[in-house]
């Protein structure tokens, strides 16, 4: 595989606030990234048309390319696909406009591998972008909903204005309000069968999902074990 | 009385289509070539493999002259040149100085099938070092060395563990004068590309270009299997010069979709010469008198909807003589350049009754 990564005009890492990390150790990152199943079907070859960069909501916004991570991984320059494990991956917001590239690539996918490595590699950058999803992830994987209704407090969304206080007060009425019976939760986005959740927590158990929690936040994965053990436990599910 | 031959002028790809085109459909044909062999620059250059079907060039050429060679009432003329023209469409009288002397030749129509020569990289503004540096090679002398099965540094005869093309080289320059796109140089270095990665599977190769220029199928030909399947590194930047450091070659130029300059070292450079009208095309317009363009190609006066009219009546042109063509360009355009010879001869033979 051709990599122009040793040459002199390739300019020292500029890693986002995180230290360096020896040569070694990044192309071992990458070479898991490009080991990795999906990457083959991620990546053909990259025109360099940038028809990912204008169709990016990201790029708008961010200093963040689309076109740079295909680029980058088409070249295989470690370097900079370090350099983008440690910031750019995180930019994406991973709505797959990129997908309208000519040549097939899919560089939100190549994002979605770069992320998973990081975040199995217990990347400093990773740590810090998932620091404050803690309470959505525990919500997430413990209750296997999202965002719960009395997760929205009115102190904490000033700009959402005097209704939420409203809601707030008396969120159980207003839940009932709702057609689908399946609303009528306040600490849960929906109501969640229990065969739902275990079927869950044994895909999040077996999978390795929850492993990969353990890299970046240590308490919340003892948390979140704790709970699903628990639970499959009072099941009668042995692992 | 008119005279029912045609000749071609120009034993290359463009005139031994034209020529065959012209046995096939039963008129009288004479092929003058310049050199003492046919099949044009395909042969003289050594040409490997051809672009973009990846045949190999002796063979390809080979089948195409044998069976020039097999049809009735053809005529060939190797080591000739011709020397002087009189005469008008339907009957035109040539002086032709061959082997055995000099001798005449009449024809009823004329096709100039005299071809292009690969653009001289050492020349005026090319900061290159072709002619300086034993390792920065041109297109035609990679393909001579794929011919031997022997991709090598000329420097000391190693594999080169790095190469890189250069595109455009004497082709898109106004400092050059030649500010035409040559058409297959995109082609011909990816299918190097290629060949290089399957040689040498371990050898890094690079593309550094203006923009790529892929015509039709070429794309999934040659392109696309050169980035996906062999992992050509195509880098949109051109390289403004090559210099020697420490036994390599220190290319310079600019990484522009990355947005910075780039300082690469390479094993070994090959410029990706553009084409320009050879001599003979060049002094065979003269003595002919058909009209040539600014670059010195041959006038299609009648472009687009008919390639091969010059100037003059009764006088064809096809292949490369015409402009950069690729192999497919030149065997079309000496196909269209037998039947307007033949509708020549025709027209006159009723007009003379």
């Amino acid at each position: 595989m051709a990599t122009i990564t040793m040459d002199p005009y390739y300019k020292a890492p500029k890693v986002a606030g995180f230290a360096d990390v020896p040569g070694e150790e990044k192309e071992r990152l990458i070479a898991e990234v490009v080991a990795d199943p999906r990457f083959h079907d991620y990546l053909y070859g990259c025109y360099e048309c940038g028809i990912c960069v204008a169709a990016c909501p990201s790029a708008r916004f961010y200093d963040f390319s689309p076109r740079l991570i295909a680029q980058a991984a088409a070249r295989r320059d470690v370097e900079l696909m370090f350099q983008q494990m440690q910031e750019d991956i995180w930019e994406c917001s991973q709505c797959f406009s990129c997908l309208r590239c000519p040549r097939g690539n899919n560089p939100g996918g190549i994002i979605t591998v770069m992320r998973e490595v990081a975040v199995n590699n217990g990347l400093a950058s990773a740590r810090e972008a998932l620091e404050g999803y803690s309470r959505i992830i525990y919500k997430i994987m413990s209750t296997g909903t999202q965002v719960s209704p009395d997760m929205l407090q009115p102190d904490a969304f000033p700009d959402w204005g005097p209704e939420v206080a409203d809601v707030s007060e008396s969120l159980a009425l207003w839940r009932r309000a709702l057609p689908p019976e399946t609303h009528h939760t306040t600490t849960t986005g929906w109501a969640v069968a229990d065969r739902t959740l275990i079927e869950l927590y044994l895909i999040w158990l077996e999978t390795g999902a929850l492993d990969m929690i353990s890299q970046v936040d240590e308490g919340l994965h003892m948390i979140l074990e704790e709970v699903m053990e628990e639970r499959l436990e009072e099941e009668g599910i042995e692992r | 009385m008119s005279n029912q031959s045609v000749v071609v002028i120009g034993g290359g790809p463009a005139g031994l289509r034209e020529a065959t085109t012209v046995a096939e459909l039963g008129q009288q044909v004479t092929l003058i070539e310049k050199r003492s062999y046919l099949g044009g620059m395909p042969i003289a250059e050594n040409y490997s493999n051809l672009t973009p079907y990846f045949m190999q060039a002796d063979e390809a050429m080979g089948a195409i002259i044998s069976h020039l060679q097999s049809l009735d009432g053809v005529t060939i003329m190797t080591d000739t040149t011709v020397t002087a023209c009189t005469g008008e469409a339907g009957n035109f009288s040539l002086a032709v100085q061959g082997k055995d002397g000099p001798a005449s030749v009449e024809a009823g129509a004329i096709v100039l099938a005299t071809g292009f020569q690969h653009f001289d990289p050492g020349r005026e503004t090319q900061l290159y070092g072709y002619y300086e540096f034993p390792d920065v090679i041109a297109l035609q002398d990679l393909e001579a060395m794929m011919k031997e099965g022997n991709i090598v540094r000329p420097s000391n005869g190693e594999p080169p563990k790095r190469v890189c093309f250069v595109q455009c080289v004497g082709s898109r320059d106004r400092q050059i004068g030649n500010e035409y796109c040559s058409k297959v140089c995109c082609g011909i270095a990816s299918k190097e590309a290629i060949e290089i990665r399957e040689a040498l599977p371990d050898t890094e190769v690079f593309i550094f270009y203006i923009d790529m220029r892929m015509y039709g199928y070429w794309e999934s030909q040659i392109y696309w299997p050169a980035q996906e399947k062999h992992h050509v590194q195509y880098v949109k930047g051109i390289i403004t010069e090559v210099l020697p450091k420490n036994g390599q070659l220190l290319v310079r130029g600019e990484d522009t979709t990355m947005g910075r300059p780039m300082e690469v070292m390479m094993d070994m450079v090959v410029l990706s010469v553009g084409m320009e009208p050879s001599v003979g095309t060049r002094e065979m317009s003269a003595l002919l008198g058909v009209k040539q363009n600014k670059y010195g190609f041959v006038e299609a006066v009648n472009a687009p909807l008919d390639t091969v009219t010059t100037s003059q009546a009764g006088i064809f042109a096809a292949g490369a003589a015409l402009g950069p063509a690729d192999l497919e360009d030149c065997t079309s355009s000496g196909g269209l350049a037998a039947a307007k010879a033949i509708g020549t001869i025709r027209r006159s033979m009723a007009v003379a009754g």
